[in-house]
């Protein structure tokens, strides 16, 4: 019988039918305790996400910015510069999705600092359900912004005549981007915690508390890492010549 | 040339020892899985030397260009750091195998 944390027990405790008939709904059969760690640990963090959001909207003021103003504008900045540098001309129209996915990422990786919550992305579901949503969303906006004929242009390669090398080896690095964007994610987050964990008992406090931070560090690089791979995704999928 | 020969054919007796790893052969380690712990061990510390060896040198040229143009060198950092981002996942590729493999 697995720990939960105390959120997730909570969960199990007062929600459990809600949960057991929307597994029902998919066609999968109920379960004593339904709601997994890392399922209420999304909950919670969207719930942050979104109060953090709703303090920040009413004190928004062009004349006198307050603090949280300032900090958001230098995380909308960022994303921004990145959007520009990476998907060119109209890299501002798809900030929308990939600044939530890095402030989502972001999160998700910080929150399993705090004593007594667990990183969402350290299970493999999470980090793939992001890699699929970044696969759909950047072939959905490649075929949006070129057309589907030219979108399958891309696959083609520069000439015609290497199609019938160039298409396979294309539909496989395809089919190996949301693969990688899952791994990496998921392997850094679980390998900073199974590292501080295993100093943790092989050393005194000190020296965990290093790989604690590395992984903190580490942290916030790979949800800039994700982000900036889905703008640069997004970028060849809606490149056109001029 | 008689050398090279007899190393040749020394080597080539000592390889017949894999005969032994044959399944169904009595003592054969692999029928239990008794492989999967040590070369877990092997492969982690291989990717791991290498992607050491592979970083050296991404820090190695970045310091370099640093030195050479300071002015570059908030480019040159942030280039330094995605790589590195990028190799260290590499090495952690492998270990998502090992514990995927390692029960």
């Amino acid at each position: 019988m697995e720990k939960e944390l105390w959120i997730t027990k909570i969960f199990n405790d007062q929600l459990a039918d809600p949960a057991n008939s929307l597994l029902g709904l998919a066609g999968m059969h109920a379960e004593k305790r339904p709601w997994a760690d890392f399922v209420t640990m999304q909950i919670l963090v969207a719930a942050i996400i979104v109060v953090l959001f709703a303090i920040l909207r009413p004190r928004l003021n062009v004349d006198k910015p307050g603090k949280l103003q300032h900090c958001f504008e230098v995380i909308f900045d960022f994303v921004h510069g990145q959007a520009d540098e990476q998907i060119g001309h109209d890299g501002p129209k798809y900030i929308a999705f990939c600044g939530t996915l890095f402030i989502f990422i972001l999160f998700m990786n910080l929150i399993g600092i705090v004593p007594g919550l667990e990183s969402p992305t350290m299970t493999p579901s999470v980090p793939a359900g992001c890699a699929i949503a970044t696969f759909l969303y950047y072939n959905i906006v490649g075929i949006a912004a070129v057309g589907p004929l030219k979108y399958a242009g891309h696959f083609v390669g520069p000439v015609p005549l290497m199609a019938p090398l160039m298409v396979p080896i294309e539909i496989a690095s395809h089919l190996g981007r949301p693969l990688s964007l899952t791994i990496r994610l998921f392997a850094n987050m679980f390998a900073g915690e199974k590292v501080t964990m295993v100093f943790m008992g092989l050393v005194a406090l000190g020296v965990p508390a290093l790989f604690m931070g590395l992984h903190v560090f580490v942290g916030i690089l790979q949800a800039y890492v994700f982000m900036v791979l889905t703008m640069m995704y997004v970028g060849a999928g809606v490149a056109q010549e001029h | 040339m008689t050398k090279k020969l007899f190393l040749l054919l020394a080597l080539m007796f000592l390889a017949s020892s894999i005969l032994c790893a044959a399944p169904g052969t009595p003592g054969n380690p692999t029928d239990n899985g008794h492989w999967v712990p040590i070369s877990a061990g092997f492969s982690m510390a291989i990717a791991s030397g290498l992607c050491g060896l592979a970083q050296s040198k991404a820090i190695a040229s970045s310091v370099e260009g640093m030195a050479r143009n300071p002015g570059a060198a908030g480019a040159i950092r942030l280039a330094l750091i995605l790589g590195l981002i990028f190799i260290e996942s590499l090495s952690l590729y492998t270990l998502v195998i090992v514990f995927a493999k390692v029960s």
